[in-house]
């Protein structure tokens, strides 16, 4: 299997992909991840809001910027037309102080997803054993309290469930104070799904889904990050 | 040229069952240990050694030495060298020419010494025995133990009997006391290995072999790295589906962080990785060598648990305390009993002095009573009976040991014990802690271990054991679930 996105990144003589090309990496894999267009100019800014409905995110788009949020270059829960082009040029102007020579493609625009159960999934390439994908629970659970379960590529049915289940924070995934569950069938489908699409595609070194939102009846990775193989 | 294949496993029989063994190189300096280590060898010994000073002391030891290996009459299944390290790849080129099943290396000052010339000499008894097709187990390491034929490499390790348990071990040392420790506690071994460097045989080679050895049941494995770590995975997928492994991986401390680019990266530390190993193929982890052997007892003696809950009998109030504490903390269940249990106890357990909820404190009922031995047996049999009850444990004492003075002699107490761990259809052990007296401690452990009965030193290992063990068997079961 080759990817379409993989080889022309490649062919760029780039190893990190954007926002945009990494989500479309993951939709690939057929894993549900949240729409998100690239805009190059303020009135496509504003008439992909529209189509995508609000209220809406948009982010800067640079190869060149990783951390995005410390330089104002991410604008969340903009609710109509005039805050989203505000947004473009604010988001611009802010990445241009902060880098006169990055690479700007442009400002990706999203609808802003409702807020789930947030989960992280992610693969790297352990010196022995090839690939590894990672699950856990997203934000503070994985930074600080590095509540995580690693398993080997390829995953089974039966690896994907006992992984889930392995992390200290599972009570929080079954609906925890009346919190909205987490429907666990649809992320060991998920684990399934990246197990399978690292194990065809080599050229993949590291890969972030965070934060999926989990909901009780669905899953949506709302930002990837992937980096290939040099 | 015949290269090294599919016939590994083949190659590696005669390896492991040699029916003639030369050892070049052994000298006074090292004690002739090796050659004092074969003199119980089934099969046939030769020496071979240059060195005119060392000749009288191996004729000494009634063994024929040669001038060469090639100067030795009939064929040479396995060699061990203990030569200085320049001479290795001499001894290299011999044994091809020989034809000898496999030669292992004691002599270490390759690879693991990180030297130019060390390196190179690893290099080159690597590529000569590579492209000839012949076995190289090291260097760097003590090679084959096989007890069932008398192939030894320490002059104290047990021969004669063999048993089922297989170890394959990057050190040499944990070889030796695996194989010495193993004895006082009921283990016996099938056969080990130590592989040190691996130049030409890796430890996933070994498994591979011990995956098909008819007499080995129980495979622990001693490992600081692998070299092909998806071969290896695959591999212990499959066998841990046939027979229990279990991996003690050294060096963990020395895994550090890695600098990476994403989240994912940066928390996949080795040590984590290694133990996603062992929980993805049905591995168990231990994280030294008591563990080792405790889960390797346990596995051999105790029957497969069905459940995590323990029923707990302890011969004091503090120590049934502590019992339950020390169970609990390791992850298993302390349950109260069924009704019909406590009925049952109240007809004959004395709650004066002593109590049964879970832990059991038998102070009054055993301890200081004149139906100790009837009331022991009931205990057990209630537990054995309990619907809520997966586990027993047993605590004996030695501060004030029930057991006769003389433990050569035949005691009925130990013949209850034993008696309840043949027809127990529950895992079922025995604790002995030292407290102020570690010798007689010993005595009873070894005089319990020895009747069949296993027995542990303490609450911690034997809870530990136990956690394992439950562990092990839930993952069968949903294994077979899906």
């Amino acid at each position: 299997m080759t990817s379409k996105i993989i080889d022309s990144v490649l062919k760029n003589g780039r190893t990190v992909l954007t926002e945009v090309e990494s989500k479309q990496l993951v939709a690939e894999a057929g894993i549900p991840v949240v729409e998100t267009k690239l805009a190059k100019t303020k009135a496509e800014a504003i008439s992909i809001s529209k189509k995508l409905g609000f209220p809406v995110v948009l982010k800067i788009v640079s190869p060149d910027i990783i951390h995005k949020s410390d330089i104002g270059g991410v604008k969340l829960g903009l609710a109509n037309a005039t805050q989203a082009g505000k947004a473009y040029t604010e988001i611009m102007a802010a990445a241009k102080k902060a880098n006169k020579k990055a690479d700007i493609q442009g400002i990706s625009v999203q609808k802003m997803a409702r807020p789930g159960v947030e989960v992280i999934m992610g693969m790297s390439k352990d010196a022995q054993f090839g690939p590894v994908l990672m699950f856990g629970l997203g934000g503070v659970f994985v930074e600080v309290l590095k509540d995580v379960a690693f398993r080997i590529v390829p995953l089974n049915k039966r690896d994907a469930s006992q992984m889930i289940r392995e992390i200290k924070g599972y009570p929080l995934l079954e609906g925890y104070r009346g919190q909205e569950p987490a429907n666990i069938n649809v992320l060991e489908d998920i684990l399934l799904k990246l197990s399978d699409f690292v194990d065809k595609n080599p050229k993949i070194k590291e890969m972030d889904l965070n934060p999926i939102f989990a909901y009780k009846d669905r899953a949506l990775a709302v930002d990837a990050r992937v980096i290939l193989e040099s | 040229m015949r290269k090294l294949g599919e016939s590994v496993t083949n190659k590696l029989d005669r390896v492991f069952n040699p029916r003639s063994v030369a050892v070049v190189g052994d000298k006074q300096a090292l004690g002739y240990m090796w050659l004092k280590s074969l003199s119980h060898f089934q099969g046939k010994v030769y020496s071979v050694q240059i060195d005119p000073n060392e000749l009288p002391g191996i004729a000494q030891l009634g063994v024929k030495n040669y001038l060469s290996l090639n100067d030795i009459p009939g064929p040479v299944d396995y060699v061990i060298a203990a030569v200085p390290r320049a001479a290795a790849p001499i001894i290299v080129k011999d044994c091809i020419q020989k034809n000898v099943g496999g030669v292992c290396f004691f002599t270490s000052g390759f690879a693991e010494t990180s030297t130019e010339e060390g390196i190179r000499l690893q290099k080159a008894i690597t590529d000569l025995a590579r492209e000839a097709g012949l076995l190289v187990v090291g260097p760097n390491c003590v090679g084959v133990y096989n007890p069932r034929i008398g192939l030894l490499h320490n002059t104290l390790q047990s021969y004669g009997d063999g048993g089922p348990v297989g170890f394959i071990t990057q050190s040499g040392t944990h070889a030796t006391l695996f194989s010495l420790a193993g004895p006082r506690n009921g283990i016996r071994l099938s056969k080990s290995v130590s592989y040190g460097n691996a130049a030409i045989l890796d430890s996933t080679d070994y498994l591979e072999y011990l995956k098909t050895d008819e007499e080995t049941g129980i495979i622990g494995m001693y490992i600081e790295a692998v070299k092909d770590g998806r071969r290896f995975f695959n591999l212990l997928r499959e066998v841990a589906e046939k027979k229990p492994v279990l991996i003690w991986r050294g060096g963990e401390s020395e895994d550090g962080a890695r600098a990476t680019a994403s989240h994912t990266g940066a928390l996949a530390q080795s040590s984590i990785i290694w133990q996603a190993l062992t929980r993805q193929c049905g591995a168990i982890k231990v994280d030294n060598l008591d563990e080792m052997i405790d889960t390797v007892k346990a596995l051999l003696h105790l029957k497969p648990a069905r459940g995590n809950k323990v029923g707990l009998i302890a011969m004091s109030g503090g120590q049934s305390v502590s019992i339950a504490d020390t169970f609990a903390r390791e992850g298993l269940k302390v349950p109260q009993l069924t009704r019909k249990s406590y009925q049952r106890l109240s007809t004959f357990f004395n709650i004066i002095g002593g109590s049964y909820r879970n832990p059991f404190d038998v102070s009054s009922s055993f301890l200081m009573s004149e139906n100790a031995i009837s009331n022991l047996a009931n205990m057990l049999d209630v537990m054995e009976q309990d619907t809520n009850i997966d586990c027993i444990v047993l605590e004996l004492f030695t501060i004030v040991s029930p057991f006769s003075r003389d433990l050569s002699k035949p005691d009925p107490l130990v013949d209850t014990i034993l008696e309840f761990k043949n027809t127990t259809k529950k895992p079922f052990l025995t604790i002995v802690n030292a407290v102020h007296t570690e010798t007689l401690a010993i005595e009873i452990r070894d005089m319990l271990t020895g009747k069949g009965i296993p027995c542990f030193p303490s609450f911690e290992r034997g809870a530990r054991a136990l956690k394992r063990l439950v562990d092990f068997y839930r993952f069968r079961r949903e294994q077979h679930l899906n």
